[in-house]
């Protein structure tokens, strides 16, 4: 009896080992090319490059014709540079999860969107995706000509460039959007609005004309408290440079005084019926409701051709009131990047991949809108619009995410699009005011349980506060006090210093 | 109303209210797959809509029949040959170890039972269905991986057949000149059937609802399961609403399916499971024990 159970010890303390060494050696196993089907064709083509296969991931759902796309996308770059392509769309619902294990599982793949905000300090701090610099200087020299180089700096973490900016728009203005119709109906003169508190009488109109219309829709992290509330947010975390201060200085956003105007603001909003009364618990997109006949209007980060998309979202016509001027902080510039994951066998050839989506036109259309005459036809040189019977419902290729790839101003625009959209988008960045923190990420790693802590309070303040709820006389200081229980002043100090470090080794 | 009859009301109420919470949310979701979008958005969700419309529907089934058909298919596939075949596989492991006479019983059955207390956790997990044994974008990454063999299911099953199989009998059948293989076939699983039932049930429900290893093994479009469709559809609109201060994110909102789509969806998705119900109902009147004796 007794043998019977040393034995078992044993055993189960050898699987324990088993299976704990089997977790740990991994990582430093050259990542093998099961996945990457190597052509075993030794003839040297043009250019000198054996035929390679490229894999690309990025968020989206799967359209039904990807692979007829694949195959064209495919039949061009060998000829261009002698490889193959494989998209890969991840739905976002599923893209932290599956992309975390295609990295933990050493899975080559050569081309990964990545962003700001869907984990790009993470991929970089875990050393998944490599520095890109040399390449581009080698294999992607296009890309410097195109991009503003003070945007390409604007990736740069840790002195150096990890991912390759999508040449979109690098800013934001805020305002807010209004029916059309009733903006006409009530003879709302636009141009006298000027700042927030303007729409006072605006929706006073409102109220009194529309039964049952809520003047202004807002929502638990999206009213126009947090959309008017202009500063550099620094990456994750609390504090953030204030817009318009020049001397680098790290403040607690809650604590200033822009934030308890806006907040009293919003308060006498509520108190009036000008906000809708469910708004802190709601989190279902603002524009719905005025889909829904219920509301007149909401705040939303704008740029050039904002009243048409605002328009699509709502499904009605929409005016839009710039209230700021354009601001370029590192969260625009980041926003969306291709970045190439340590798995790849050949960053080379994907970094030419990547500069083909920069200066091809004929390429980055095929990637964003498919094949020309089944997906779409060409109205004009740069328009282009569905074929006889095809809807963006039915249509087989509808990524309809042209702002992921590469250069976006050599994309075709849609009929019903701004035909000078672009050129919009490039006089738009030209004006607009870059943050003195312009290119600073920070590394939230050293206070990641503060910063936990921290979102757990705000969860439970901010979203009253911001959609005017409670009286912010009273609750803003009892949530500062929360705050700084939580750890806030520690964050703010981290991000300090290491914006001071950044800004010794940029200025 | 004497006293008897006074307690039996309580007990019907109790469980007419219960019943009515799980019916109730379910009705719910019904009436919203039939409701207009429109009176959705403006009035919320109603048990009495203002106005009915079979859009939804029609999109699935007429506008777009060839996503719902096909992971329709997928599923359906890979829960009967995932059942009868985990079935097969749990029986099969859990029968010797009921057997006293097997060799190392003991340490066959921790074997088993150490799997349900420690695993290798979700990245060695993946690893070895991904890279040694490549499943990627196969049907069987639907079948294999975290379904085909459950610990608790065999255990559950062991003790069954330890509990009910008279080894009396297993001997008979012996001397009477039956084989290993024909004692099982013909004696112990019809005379199991209440297991069998269960862990079918268990095994069914399982396979129906798994999504995950659509989410984890799959990267095309081909077999994607239905729950894996719905679970997408949710958890995209989820996704971009979070993150709908990004001007990126907000501009995809528009092309994520409505909301009376996902009620449908999710109407669609339940249909066949509640048929499964009343087929297996009945041999659960038996009941099922792991450990103490069944009275």
């Amino acid at each position: 009896m007794k043998k019977r159970y040393i034995s078992t010890l044993f055993a189960s303390m050898m699987m324990v080992s088993l299976a704990l060494s089997a977790c740990s050696g991994n990582t430093n196993n050259s990542p093998d090319n099961t996945g990457a089907a190597q052509g075993n064709n030794p003839d040297e083509t043009a250019g000198g490059l054996k035929p390679y296969h490229l894999v690309m991931a990025f968020p989206g759902s799967t359209p039904k014709d990807l692979d007829a796309v694949n195959e064209a996308m495919s039949k061009y770059l060998q000829e261009k540079i002698n490889a193959t392509i494989e998209l890969r769309p991840i739905d976002w619902g599923a893209w932290n999860d599956k992309t975390n294990l295609m990295f933990a599982s050493q899975e080559p793949f050569d081309v990964i969107w990545t962003s700001s905000w869907q984990g790009l300090g993470q991929q970089v701090a875990k050393g998944q995706i490599i520095p890109v610099d040399d390449l581009i200087n080698s294999y992607g020299k296009d890309i410097k000509q195109i991009i503003d180089p003070e945007v390409v700096e604007g990736g740069k973490i840790n002195g150096k460039i990890y991912g390759v900016v999508t040449n979109k728009e690098f800013a934001s203005t805020r305002g807010i959007v209004m029916r059309k119709d009733l903006v006409e109906k009530y003879g709302i003169d636009t141009s006298t609005l000027k700042e927030l508190k303007d729409f006072t009488p605006v929706f006073e109109k409102i109220k009194a004309g529309e039964a049952g219309m809520t003047p202004i829709e807002a929502e638990a992290n999206n009213s126009p408290l947090t959309q008017m509330l202009q500063y550099d947010g620094l990456g994750d975390g609390p504090g953030g440079v204030v817009r318009g201060t020049t001397d680098l200085k790290v403040v607690n956003m809650v604590a200033t005084p822009e934030y308890m105007d806006l907040a009293k603001l919003m308060n006498e909003w509520y108190k009036a019926g000008f906000i809708n009364k469910d708004a802190p618990t709601r989190n279902d997109g603002v524009a719905n409701a005025v889909k829904a006949g219920k509301a007149f209007s909401y705040a939303v980060s704008m740029k050039p051709g904002i009243e048409l998309q605002e328009s699509r979202n709502t499904g009605m016509p929409m005016v839009a009131v710039e209230l700021t001027q354009p601001f370029m902080t590192t969260g625009d510039t980041t926003s969306s990047m291709l970045a190439i994951p340590t798995t790849s066998s050949d960053p080379e050839r994907a970094m030419m991949f990547i500069n083909l989506l920069y200066t091809d036109k004929y390429l980055i259309n095929l990637l964003n809108w498919g094949i020309e005459g089944t997906h779409y036809t060409k109205v004009s040189d740069n328009i282009i619009d569905y074929p006889q019977g095809v809807t963006s419902a039915n249509s087989g290729y509808n990524l309809n995410q042209s702002w992921m790839f590469g250069n976006q101003m050599n994309t075709y625009l849609w009929k019903q699009e701004d035909p000078d959209l672009w050129s919009k988008y490039k006089t738009f960045n030209e004006s607009a005011e870059k943050s003195p923190a312009l290119g600073f990420v920070f590394a939230p790693d050293s206070v990641k349980n503060e910063i936990t802590a921290v979102n757990n309070v705000s969860q439970q303040f901010s979203p009253v506060i911001v959609t005017g709820a409670v009286d912010p006389a009273v609750t803003i200081p009892d949530y500062l006090k929360k705050l700084e229980a939580a750890g806030v002043d520690k964050i703010i100090a981290e991000k300090q210093r290491q914006l001071d470090e950044w800004a010794k080794t940029n200025k | 109303m004497n006293k008897k009859e006074k307690e039996s009301w309580v007990i019907h109420l109790f469980f007419g209210i219960t019943s009515l919470l799980m019916i109730l949310p379910l009705l719910l979701v019904l009436i919203a797959s039939l409701t207009d979008e429109q009176s959705i958005l403006a009035n919320g969700y109603s048990f009495f809509p203002e106005k009915f419309s079979l859009d939804a529907y029609h999109y699935l089934f007429i506008l777009d029949p060839g996503v719902i058909f096909r992971s329709y298919g997928v599923t359906i596939i890979v829960t009967v040959v995932g059942t009868i075949v985990s079935l097969l596989l749990t029986a099969m492991l859990a029968y010797p170890l009921s057997r006293t006479t097997l060799p190392f019983r003991n340490a066959f059955a921790f074997f088993v039972f150490f799997t349900l207390l420690f695993n290798g956790g979700l990245v060695s997990w993946y690893l070895v269905y991904a890279r040694f044994i490549d499943l990627r974008d196969t049907v069987w990454a639907l079948i294999i991986p975290g379904l085909l063999l459950n610990g608790f299911n065999v255990l559950i099953m062991r003790t069954f057949f330890t509990t009910t199989i008279p080894p009396t009998m297993i001997e008979a059948a012996h001397i009477d000149g039956a084989g290993e293989a024909r004692i099982f076939a013909q004696f112990v699983v019809p005379l199991s059937k209440p297991v069998f039932a269960t862990i079918g049930l268990f095994n069914t429900i399982a396979y129906w609802n798994d999504w995950y290893n659509s989410l984890v093994f799959l990267s095309r479009a081909k077999f994607f399961s239905l729950q894996y469709m719905l679970n997408m559809s949710l958890l995209n609109i989820q996704f971009l609403s979070q993150n709908s201060q990004n001007t990126n994110a907000a501009s995809l909102m528009q092309s994520t399916p409505q909301e009376t789509m996902r009620m449908a969806m999710a109407i669609i998705g339940i249909g066949p499971i509640l048929l499964a119900y009343p087929f297996f109902q009945k041999y659960f009147v038996k009941g099922l024990t792991i450990g103490a004796i069944k009275g």
